[in-house]
């Protein structure tokens, strides 16, 4: 019964490792995520931005815009194109976001107007503290 | 230590009582293989589809704006998301397969004959909870391929005269496939099948376990590795406990067997997640779902593919559905229908050659309707 | 057998009184996208293909289809107006016709959806050459008009740009812009064996789009020194486009790595079992 008991050793051996080996993938399953992974911020002066202007930021690895609505406020949207990916330009005059690849139009909060895009840009929180706007 | 741990749990449990008489007292006929393990096997892979469906269910989010990308974070942002997304994808088409070995041994060993039809009659229920779980679970990740598939499969009830329309509308929840279908196939594949599957394998392994396993058929077989006594099975009559002339004890024997199929299904399942990720992920399972652009070669999952190929080449389409109604009614009541011939399938070659042209044919189908 | 027979003849008979299903099947099933090739509706083509236009006009369709544009669905109105689903309005101003172009219109013609490129055209030599002289290269001498290729460097070689003056100036152009387009086809290549390895990398498609079109349209202006200073830029952001493929890359491999583990500790679990099995007598 040697042979039994060795190979009933080995076993318990095996066992436990595949045991482990699925514990710790599940433990850093469910574990929280981590902050940083999932946001980022960006905080900016507010009175950087006239009334009808923009200022262009990249929030992680997003370039995204900053645009100061007449009647409406600050608004923060992603500057790229849900078509293909281009980034959107700010046109002052039309007060639209025209992306210069496919004629892709948006209007300032990221609707989409006409052209190819299928769905509008993606919006960022915007909250304003102060003097400061913080974004993400 | 250990010694007063045991009898600590024996004054409470009268565990070694029960460990006699249930595990080591339980016996198992002699000439019993691997394939008497099937069973088992099916019910792990299910439990392993289970365990990683409740932790696939803490990331995945069933609306439509956010499915896809859920399952995209799980398969790139979770540490580890990726195998548990991985094993659900494949231990489901493992236990598709796993169940389908266990049919055609139960099948060619005639353990479907009286006393055991009820088994069999639980056994074809379950296959279809499956292929429902199946269908309801590849619609969650609403991908194009997703979609498309579940449009074509819940239009199949339309051919139904009367009752097709309401029905398809009942699965659809409205005209075409939307959040809605999302909504309710999620609740159907989360909530409502697991309790009906349980109850349904309840029922099953309790009459398996109250019968007895049944005793291999091939007594007469010349050249068959004999070197002990098989047993007639005595006509049944009444109930009574499973008397086998030649047995050896469910633990450890058999359990040792379950254990080592047991692994064999854990080990494909890592082959095919190691070597071949992609098998069951087409591109077009990869990409959103986009109502408005049907892809090119769109076709359901495999285990769908012999009902798909058969509606398409069966011009009339509700000869076409009840052919396989009538064949699921017939593949269901079989035990009812085939009650008297003998259990060794050997003795019957008319049976044997339809139930292997059957099988032939279900795979031909499969195989047209891949690459049709 | 009495029932079988009886069972049959029901059969038969149900299956006779719903032939009538053949309409219904046709209509929910076979007419559906899904089950065969959908069937394109288009009043151009149909004209344009027939044998009562001029050889000229009735190999357009078959330019087209050889074409990006038509890979991307962008279809005879998408361009030229029209009524696409009504022969008798398909050329109608009303639906917003207005035929093919004159050679110094056809910069704006196209430059109805590619914008960014119009304008970087016509602050170029080519765009203003076009503008004062009235000849000059427009977007169909290199591009041309049915039969448009995906863009790539090729575009520029020895007799397409000596009809109007020496190779020497595209050569130059060519140079600067050769180790970007390289860059960007070799990224292209590995985000297609990633798709084949099952990721999905949307975000580092969109990523290289932008800096491949961001490129091309700066190659519009014909300003070489301006392609010089840019490329730095470019280069810079395709680096970190590549670090992430590569990350992808090594993640596969991890999974891999990973996966084969477990399952050699389960085919190890499962030889030891079936030792162990032995041992018991049966």
């Amino acid at each position: 019964m040697h042979r039994r008991g060795f190979l009933r050793f080995l076993l318990s051996v095996f066992s436990l490792t595949a045991l482990g080996s699925f514990l710790y993938p599940i433990s850093r399953f469910i574990a929280p995520p981590l902050a940083s992974k999932f946001t980022s911020k960006l905080s900016i002066e507010k009175d950087l931005i006239p009334v009808g202007g923009a200022k262009e930021i990249v929030l992680g690895n997003t370039p995204a815009i900053i645009i100061n609505v007449p009647d409406k406020g600050y608004v923060a949207v992603s500057r790229v194109c849900t078509h293909l990916g281009c980034l959107v330009q700010y046109d002052k005059k039309s007060k639209r976001l025209i992306c210069p690849c496919h004629a892709g139009v948006f209007d300032l909060e990221g609707k989409v107007l006409s052209g190819p895009p299928p769905k509008p840009l993606e919006t960022i929180p915007l909250k304003v503290e102060g003097g400061n706007l913080l974004i993400g | 230590m250990l010694q007063k741990i045991k009898e600590g749990i024996e004054i409470r449990f009268g565990l070694n009582s029960l460990v006699e008489s249930k595990l080591k007292g339980y016996k198992i006929p002699k000439g019993t293989n691997i394939f008497y393990t099937l069973g088992i096997v099916a019910m792990f892979a299910y439990m392993v589809q289970a365990v990683t469906g409740y932790f696939l269910l803490m990331y995945y989010v069933p609306h439509t704006e956010h499915a896809f990308n859920s399952t995209q974070i799980i398969m790139n942002t979770v540490p580890y998301g990726w195998l548990v997304r991985m094993v659900h994808i494949v231990a489901s088409s493992l236990m598709l397969i796993v169940l389908v070995l266990h049919l055609i041994s139960i099948f060619i060993m005639g353990s479907y004959k009286k006393p055991r039809e009820i088994t069999w009659l639980a056994g074809g229920l379950l296959i279809l909870v499956t292929l429902a779980f199946c269908l309801s679970g590849y619609l969650l990740p609403w991908s194009q391929r997703s979609y498309w598939a579940t449009t074509i499969a819940t239009n199949i009830p339309t051919a139904l005269p009367v009752v097709g329309d309401l029905l398809a509308n009942i699965l659809k929840g409205g005209d075409s496939v939307t959040g809605i279908t999302l909504n309710r196939f999620f609740a159907l594949h989360v909530a409502f099948l697991p309790p009906i599957f349980l109850i349904i394998v309840g029922l099953h392994v309790f009459m398996v376990w109250r019968i007895g396993l049944s005793v291999p058929p091939y007594s007469n077989l010349k050249g068959f590795k004999a070197n002990f006594n098989f047993m007639e099975e005595k006509s049944w009559t009444e109930y009574r406990e499973a008397d086998y002339k030649e047995s050896y004890p469910f633990f450890p024997n058999f359990v040792l067997k379950e254990a080592f199929m047991i692994t064999v299904f854990l080990a494909v399942t890592f082959f095919l997640i190691s070597f071949m990720p992609t098998l069951f992920i087409p591109e077009a399972a990869n990409t959103p779902a986009d109502p408005f652009i049907t892809p090119a070669d769109i076709k359901p999952e495999w285990y769908f593919l012999a009902p798909y190929q058969l509606l398409k080449i069966i011009p009339n389409k509700f000869f076409g559905i009840s052919i396989q109604i009538i064949f699921i009614g017939i593949f269901l009541f079989w035990p009812f229908i085939d009650s008297k011939g003998d259990r060794n399938i050997l003795k019957r070659p008319l049976l044997l050659g339809l139930f292997i042209v059957m099988l032939l044919i279900w795979f031909v189908l499969t195989v047209w309707g891949r690459y049709s | 057998m009495r029932y079988i027979l009886s069972v049959l003849l029901i059969f038969g008979l149900v299956c006779s009184a719903s032939a009538g299903y053949r309409e219904l099947f046709e209509r929910e099933f076979l007419s559906k996208p899904w089950s065969f090739d959908r069937m394109e509706v288009s009043a151009c083509i149909e004209c344009h293909t027939s044998d009562t236009m001029s050889p000229e006009l009735q190999k357009i369709p078959a330019d087209w289809k050889n074409s990006w544009h038509f890979q991307n669905d962008i279809s005879c109105h998408d361009c030229h107006g029209g009524d696409h689903e009504d022969a008798s309005m398909s050329m109608s101003h009303q639906r917003g016709f207005f035929g093919s172009p004159e050679y110094a219109d056809v910069p704006d013609f196209c430059g109805k959806c590619h914008i960014g490129i119009l304008n970087n055209y016509l602050e170029s030599g080519h765009g203003n050459a076009l503008k004062i002289t009235g000849t000059g290269p427009n977007c169909v001498t290199c591009h041309g008009a049915h039969n448009i290729q995906k863009a790539s460097i090729d575009i520029i070689y020895g007799r397409r740009c000596t009809q109007c003056h020496s190779y020497e100036r595209a050569k130059v152009i060519k140079q600067a812009l050769f180790m970007t387009e390289n860059r960007m086809n070799e990224i292209e290549k590995d985000l297609l064996r990633l798709k084949e390895a099952g990721v999905f990398a949307e975000e580092e498609k969109k990523t290289l789009f932008r800096t491949q079109a961001e490129f091309r349209t700066l190659f519009h202006t014909i300003d070489v020194a301006l392609v010089n200073e840019s490329t730095d830029r470019f280069t810079r952001s395709l680096g970190a486009l590549d670090e992430k493929i590569k990350d992808n890359f090594k993640e596969l491999l991890f999974r891999k790595r990973f996966s084969t583990f477990l399952m050699l500790v389960f085919i190890g679990m499962g030889v030891l079992i079936s030792f162990l099995s032995k041992t018991y007598k049966d």
